[in-house]
């Protein structure tokens, strides 16, 4: 436990790259990334140590605040230690093309970002949560401010420290409410804490709404669109990869530790909430041409993902099947660990596109294959990760919140029950087939093809460190589809080990194991079958008899123009037709010269596809608070006298209260 | 684990070398039923030795992604073939329902990079298209799963496997193959989905998205989507047909009804194709609450 203060040590210290002298500004970089990954791979040690049970938890006091470590921290620090280093070695590349633009600010405040997230996963009361919470918060907001040069960043950023003071609010009022209940803010004493029931579903109300806003599940998730892409991409891989998964170890603290998950109600709206974000989330990110936004929305479909498998593991426990409820909770942690991986890593790939060609807009680009090759299979693992393909981590988590929802099927055969889970199937299944879609539309018309602008002529591949961040990433995922045994046991022993003790007994043979027989995945032997295969069949085409190189495609005698291929938008026209009930596409054309009537003329079109929350839900709202304002100008007539009145009115009051 | 993998291989093999052949007698049912004499059953063996033997062109916008599609394809239907139930003795112990089905849809994924590297509309098209259909098959097919999956207590496919006796043409039973004869007919790109035998027309999906392929990997592709319908009819046969035939049996019924139903149907409009997958989510969710 104490050598974590090390850790936090080395990120204090990055920090101080905030006061480098500027002429020694790529100095500080350096240096203070170095620290990043030192302290990330520290934190990384750490965690699996305590994990494997070799360190054996602990616990700090400074006065009134406390640090604590048990195995479900210690989960959640495995994945801030891991994508930690490998985002911060791809910031070293990567931040370098920040030189001369305030560099200095965003290494010291990455650092101190790294070290906040670390911060609020070992609190051990409510003071050192909500105040590193708060750190983590508004130093993301700075981070997500860097470039305020741009409207956009700035106005993406100041919703981000809005909607993100409302998510703490709703977790402070949390707090406060169990803290009535209990001696102490100490997270052991908030544990024991007793309260009748109207407040305790009002306490789960609000940390489930902050920490909802936090994960951006929706339709709480507005801001998360706009904000990741707009901070630089390192930070945007680490505010989707890592700070969207401390939302989930602060709800799960919550739901395991303090407030239970005895109510059927809770683990239903959690789960029904989960199941909407994850589809609507991957439908918009399908819709999106921007590749950070896609990337955006696609975390809300992860993040949907992990909690519809928490409320299915909270109404395992509900309906007083708790040892069944291990399959979810591990799916839980599966996914939140394998979609840090696949998110670090596909924002890292979107920033090299990026530097490489100036552009985040999918149109403009195409055949990048060719031009930075290391990049380009680094993010096709990525890829077939988000998209839940065999052989990458991706798969093994929605393998195991699939089999969550199974176990919900079989062992708690009600009819309701059924069609609770019929409603997740047509719902994950929907899911995954536009996960699939969405990043073959984002794979195939970035790096395949042909090049769509010029932007593309001048890329190149990205610097030593910058990739290397990114195979980091892509060997990890790979590791875990291939051998996801490990990780799930670890993950495993978390449930059944720390405060949590979900009593989990054989329920897990191999894999899973319900009614007479286990369900086995084994990724490495399928591999193994089909390398050889492929390998065979590679040797049968791999002489030129075979292989005829040919100048251009056949396009029935002419030259086929490079505009002939199809792009993004068109790709995704047949589910834009689909769903076009729920996402209600508007179509815009702009007659640009009106100079004839019937021909010649300029069109434009524009293809808008709001986000229908925004629409329906925040537009009237935000429109409701500026009426009543309107209105509450009334008793503010700018005149002394009046302000005399109210403040003598408002002593009458207190003089008669006070009296009764 | 050994023992039950080696089964699986021979299972595999097996399926491979009959898979034309049971290609070839759903065309011959087409042409007999239309009154047409037809192509001998063994057609498509030399339709496949023909490819085989034949040099493939690649254009030069192409990247080994390109090439390497139809050779993920192939070998993703041959690891689909292995997993499948119950036509060997010995219990085979790596196949897992979903696991099934993200194979596949590791295959559909390659296939549909390769129809965006050619650079041309007619890839774009047909990928784009193979995408909205695989959409809206997927909850049906995740929903057949959960029919047998939650009778059953396992998503071994090989613990899935129909029994009879419980469920000799009950509601359930009848609803439930039904609904996957409808998911098996979309998943394989046939009639009234998809058209398989035009080549030319704007209509088509899966064609549409091979257009590009040429010689060796054209027959690899052509092979993985025939092994695809045949493992698809022995999961048909072995998990929702509820009649107590032998496999082979089951399997030549099958075909035969393929080719009924498709010379009775015309390809439908791409946007009609929600309503006809919302069917067969609606009959297996009925399924489901009814056993």
């Amino acid at each position: 436990m104490e050598s974590f203060m090390g850790a936090l040590g080395l990120y204090g210290l990055g920090t101080l790259a905030l006061i480098w002298p500027k002429r020694l500004e790529l100095a500080a970089h350096y240096v203070s990334m170095g620290l990043a990954v030192i302290a990330s791979l520290m934190v990384l040690g750490l965690a699996s140590q305590e994990l494997l049970g070799l360190a054996g938890g602990g616990m700090l006091q400074f006065g009134r605040y406390s640090l604590v470590i048990d195995g479900w921290a210690a989960a959640f620090l495995v994945i801030i230690g891991l994508s930690g280093t490998a985002v911060s070695l791809y910031g070293m590349g990567y931040g370098r093309g920040y030189l001369g633009a305030r560099i200095r600010q965003l290494t010291g405040l990455w650092n101190l970002f790294l070290g906040s997230m670390v911060l609020v996963v070992l609190a051990g009361d409510a003071f050192t949560f909500i105040l590193a919470w708060e750190v983590m918060a508004l130093v993301s907001f700075l981070l997500v401010n860097h470039e305020s040069e741009k409207k956009q960043v700035v106005s993406a950023a100041y919703q981000y420290m809005v909607m993100t003071h409302l998510g703490t609010a709703a977790i402070l009022m949390a707090f406060y409410l169990l803290g009535s209940g209990a001696e102490s803010f100490a997270f052991a004493d908030l544990a024991h804490s007793e309260l009748p029931p109207v407040l305790k579903h009002i306490a789960f109300g609000c940390a489930f709404a902050g920490f909802a806003l936090k994960s951006g599940l929706m339709p709480l998730h507005v801001w998360l669109p706009n904000a990741h892409p707009a901070a630089p991409s390192h930070v945007s891989a680490l505010m989707s990869g890592v700070m969207l998964k401390v939302a989930v170890y602060g709800f799960g603290r919550f739901v395991f530790e303090f407030i239970g998950a005895d109510v059927f109600a809770y683990g239903l709206i959690v789960m029904v909430v989960g199941l909407v974000s994850a589809f609507l989330g991957v439908l918009y990110a399908s819709m999106e041409k921007d590749m950070k936004r896609i990337l955006a929305y696609s975390s809300v479909e992860n993040m949907g993902i992990i909690f519809a498998a928490f409320g299915c593991g909270m109404i395992l426990v509900a309906l007083d099947r708790p040892y069944l409820s291990v399959v979810a909770f591990t799916a839980v942690l599966v996914h939140s660990f394998a979609h840090s991986l696949m998110k670090c890593l596909l924002f890292m790939s979107a920033g090299a596109v990026m530097h490489a060609t100036g552009t985040r807009n999918v149109e403009l680009l195409g055949g990048l294959l060719k031009k930075m090759p290391w990049t380009a299979a680094f993010t096709l693992v990525g890829s077939m990760s988000l998209a839940s393909l065999p052989f990458t981590g991706g798969l093994v988590g929605e393998w195991l919140t699939l089999q969550g929802m199974m176990t919900l099927a079989y062992e708690s055969g009600t009819p309701e029950l059924r069609l609770l889970v019929i409603f997740a199937f047509i719902l994950l299944g929907l899911t995954g087939a536009l996960a699939l879609g969405c990043f073959v539309r984002l794979y195939g018309v970035t790096f395949l093809g042909r090049r769509r602008s010029n932007l593309v002529l001048k890329a190149h591949e990205m610097p030593f460190t910058m990739l290397a961040g990114m195979g980091l990433e892509a060997l990890a995922i790979l590791a875990m589809g291939i051998m996801p045994a490990p990780v799930v046991n670890l993950m495993r022993h978390v449930l059944v080990t720390s405060p949590l003790a979900i009593p989990a007994g054989d329920v897990i043979g191999l894999w899973w194991n319900g009614g007479q027989s286990e369900s086995v995945f084994n990724p490495l032997l399928i591999l193994l079958a089909a390398l050889v295969l492929v390998a065979l069949l590679l040797m049968t085409i791999s002489s030129d008899k075979i292989i005829v190189h040919q100048d251009v495609t056949w396009n029935c005698g002419t030259e086929p123009t490079r505009r002939q291929q199809y792009t993004a938008t068109g790709f995704s026209k047949p589910l834009r037709r689909a769903f076009d009930f729920i996402l209600k596409p508007r179509r815009e054309r702009v007659f640009l010269q009106r100079d004839h009537a019937y021909f010649g003329r300029k069109l434009h079109y524009n293809l808008l596809i709001p986000d229908q929350f925004t629409d329906r839900l925040y537009r009237p709202v935000e429109h409701i608070m500026v009426k009543l304002a309107d209105t509450l100008r009334i008793v503010q007539q700018g005149s002394v006298r009046l302000y005399i009145g109210y403040t003598m009115i408002a002593m009458v009051i207190v003089l008669i209260w006070g009296g009764l | 684990m050994a023992f039950s993998f080696y089964h699986g291989a021979v299972q595999a093999l097996c399926l491979l070398i009959c898979a034309p052949l049971i290609a070839g007698i759903v065309n011959k049912t087409k042409a007999f039923l239309q009154k047409r004499q037809g192509a001998s059953i063994f057609q498509e063996y030399f339709d496949l030795w023909k490819w085989w033997r034949k040099p493939v062109f690649v254009t030069k916008y192409t990247s080994w992604v390109f090439l390497a599609a139809p050779i993920v394809y192939l070998v993703t239907s041959i690891m689909a073939a292995m997993m499948l139930p119950g036509l060997l003795q010995g219990n085979i112990r790596f196949g897992d329902a979903f696991v099934f089905v993200y194979v596949l849809a590791l295959g559909r994924f390659f296939m549909t990079l390769g129809s965006l590297d050619s650079a041309t509309a007619f890839g774009g098209m047909g990928g784009s298209r193979e995408i909205y259909i695989s959409v809206l098959v997927e909850p049906a097919v995740m929903l057949a799963v959960l029919l047998n999956a939650s009778r059953y207590g396992s998503t071994m496919l090989s613990q899935m496997v129909i029994d009879y006796n419980a469920f000799y043409f009950t509601v359930p039973a009848v609803l439930g193959s039904v609904a996957f004869f409808l998911v098996m007919l979309a998943e394989n790109s046939r009639l009234p989905v998809d058209n398989p035998d035009t080549h030319l027309e704007l209509t088509m999906i899966h064609e549409c998205m091979t257009l590009e392929y040429s010689g060796r990997l054209l027959s690899y592709i052509h092979l993985g989507s025939m092994l695809k319908m045949l493992s698809f009819f022995v999961l048909f046969g072995a998990l929702y047909l509820p009649l107590p035939l032998p496999m082979v049996v089951k399997v030549l019924m099958t075909a035969l009804l393929v080719g009924l139903v498709e010379i009775l149907n015309n390809k439908m409009r791409l946007f009609k194709v929600r309503v006809y997958l919302a069917a067969a989510v609606i009959m297996l969710a009925v399924a489901i609450i009814a056993q």
